[in-house]
């Protein structure tokens, strides 16, 4: 049968935002405690190292979403720089998070990802080409050409590759002709690369 | 030559096939929306409307603004422009159909009679889909008595819960209700005006809510389904996440929620495993 509830109360007090308990809760062996005391920080500037040095060791998928969720909406410059160190991560689980946390803050992302497109590490430089390639930012395509023709491993230059194809503009020719120039004895950049050249003619 | 041209709205508007074709690939990887070959008057008539709006004649020109305008206004323009709704009774009801033969099924295995199911409508707009589930339930779940079925009803916008609570509904409205469902469940009160009866309106408990608020969303624990159909895509990337995040706390673990026809949970959140009932996927809580 049909039972109406009961209303909803319209004087809750919203809890007050002592930030040294939260931190502290945010290292509770309750997920539930943990992830409250997450979305509890979402305005407190403060709460920044702390949300990032339980997103580290964070194991459980809910609490590690209520961390970055709460990051994103403090976007900054430093939080950027921190989120861009779990890059470098080996654990796959909160680096994809991470990838997917950058790509909605675009206009603060992109100096950082910038600098990372000149890590010493070619995994860390396919990371941030991945995240531009779902970037929102006028800047992206031209970063993207930067890297096919700068970046001397061929894994980075075609996960750019990947993004550029969305572009499908006349101003690709000329990086794409200097591109399958690079890595001539590489098939796949013959291939994928020659494949857009023609696309692009085609709806020229 | 350009083949297999469509040539719509101003004459200099071209879009082709293939730029269709890949317009439809990208708001489907950004949205989760698929619009096929059957919609593409509609796509592209509003297409062509948000580029003569800009002053856009070239759709590669029109289509980089979108995928790399900083601010994402021409895209969230377009994404409202697409994603229009109407709300009426027993609207997307093959969702009520998952909902009495799949969900609730699920949902009281294992619960003693007379235990409380809780449903949240979220948004509820001006009442039709809470009421519709209520009608739904008490006419297609056999085992509608044994529980105690709890619907509440959230809006952020107090004026449309107000046109709720009054329950009062024009014919266009009423249009996918059989007469003999109009006669059982609503008065007549005007040539155009329909009154849903006392006993369906005072069982749903609504109230204003801020999907995105977590304080406001902090007041609904331990909800079995969700239905948030039609709102998300009108959030940025931001808020989308925050109110999945927080529609996640409100739900029991196995708790279920039900996303528009034509949205995704998938380029949202991974707290979600989808689920199939019938024809339509739903998405629930990993306990």
């Amino acid at each position: 049968m049909l039972v109406r509830p009961p209303a909803v109360a319209v004087d809750a007090v919203e809890e007050t935002c002592d930030e040294t308990r939260l931190e502290s809760e945010l290292n509770d062996a309750d997920p539930g405690v943990r992830s409250r005391a997450a979305r509890a920080l979402r305005g407190a500037r403060s709460g920044i190292a702390g949300l990032c040095r339980r997103l580290e060791i964070e194991q459980v998928t809910s609490v590690r979403t209520a961390l970055l969720t709460s990051l994103i909406r403090l976007k900054s410059p430093d939080v950027v720089e921190r989120l861009a160190e779990f890059l470098r991560s080996e654990n796959v689980a909160l680096r994809s998070a991470v990838i997917e946390a950058l790509q909605v803050m675009p206009d603060v992302a992109l100096p950082t990802l910038e600098r990372l497109l000149g890590d010493a590490d070619s995994d860390v430089r396919i990371f941030a080409v991945d995240v531009l390639n779902e970037l929102r930012h006028p800047e992206v395509p031209a970063l993207l050409v930067r890297v096919l023709l700068q970046d001397d491993n061929v894994n980075v230059c075609l996960a750019a590759l990947d993004g550029l194809a969305d572009l499908d503009d006349d101003v690709l020719f000329d990086p794409l002709r200097a591109f399958v120039k690079r890595f001539p004895a590489v098939p796949n950049v013959q291939f994928v690369a020659k494949s857009l050249i023609r696309r692009i003619r085609g709806s020229a | 030559m350009i083949t297999n041209t469509r040539r719509i709205g101003q004459p200099e508007v071209i879009i082709t096939s293939d730029e269709y074709a890949k317009f439809c690939e990208y708001f489907y990887h950004k949205t989760g929306i698929l619009f096929t070959e059957k919609k593409a008057y509609f796509v592209e008539r509003r297409l062509t409307d948000c580029m003569e709006r800009i002053g856009s004649t070239s759709f590669r020109e029109y289509f980089s603004l979108l995928r790399f305008e900083l601010s994402g206004a021409e895209w969230q323009q377009l994404v409202n422009e697409l994603t229009v709704n109407e709300t009426y009774f027993l609207r997307e009801d093959y969702q009520f159909d998952a909902l009495v033969r799949g969900m609730l099924p699920e949902i009281v295995k294992g619960r003693d009679r007379g235990a409380t199911v809780r449903i949240w409508s979220l948004p509820c707009s001006t009442g039709e889909e809470p009421y519709s589930i209520a009608i739904h339930i008490l006419e297609n779940w056999a085992r509608s008595d044994d529980f105690a079925i709890e619907i509440s009803a959230s809006d952020i916008d107090s004026r449309v819960i107000a046109t709720a609570i009054e329950g009062t509904y024009a014919e266009r409205s009423l249009h996918r209700l059989s007469p003999g469902l109009r006669r059982k469940y609503f008065s007549k009160i005007s040539s155009d005006q329909f009154q849903l009866r006392d006993e369906i309106r005072q069982s749903i408990q609504f109230s204003a809510c801020n999907a995105v608020d977590p304080l406001s969303m902090s007041k609904y624990r331990s909800i079995d389904v969700i239905f948030c159909r039609n709102l998300l895509i009108y959030f940025d990337d931001t808020s989308r996440r925050e109110s999945v995040d927080l529609m996640y706390e409100c739900l029991r673990p196995g708790g279920f929620i039900c996303l528009g026809h034509a949205e995704s949970m998938s380029k949202i959140s991974s707290l979600f495993k989808p689920r199939k009932f019938g024809d339509t996927i739903v998405y629930q809580k990993v306990s």
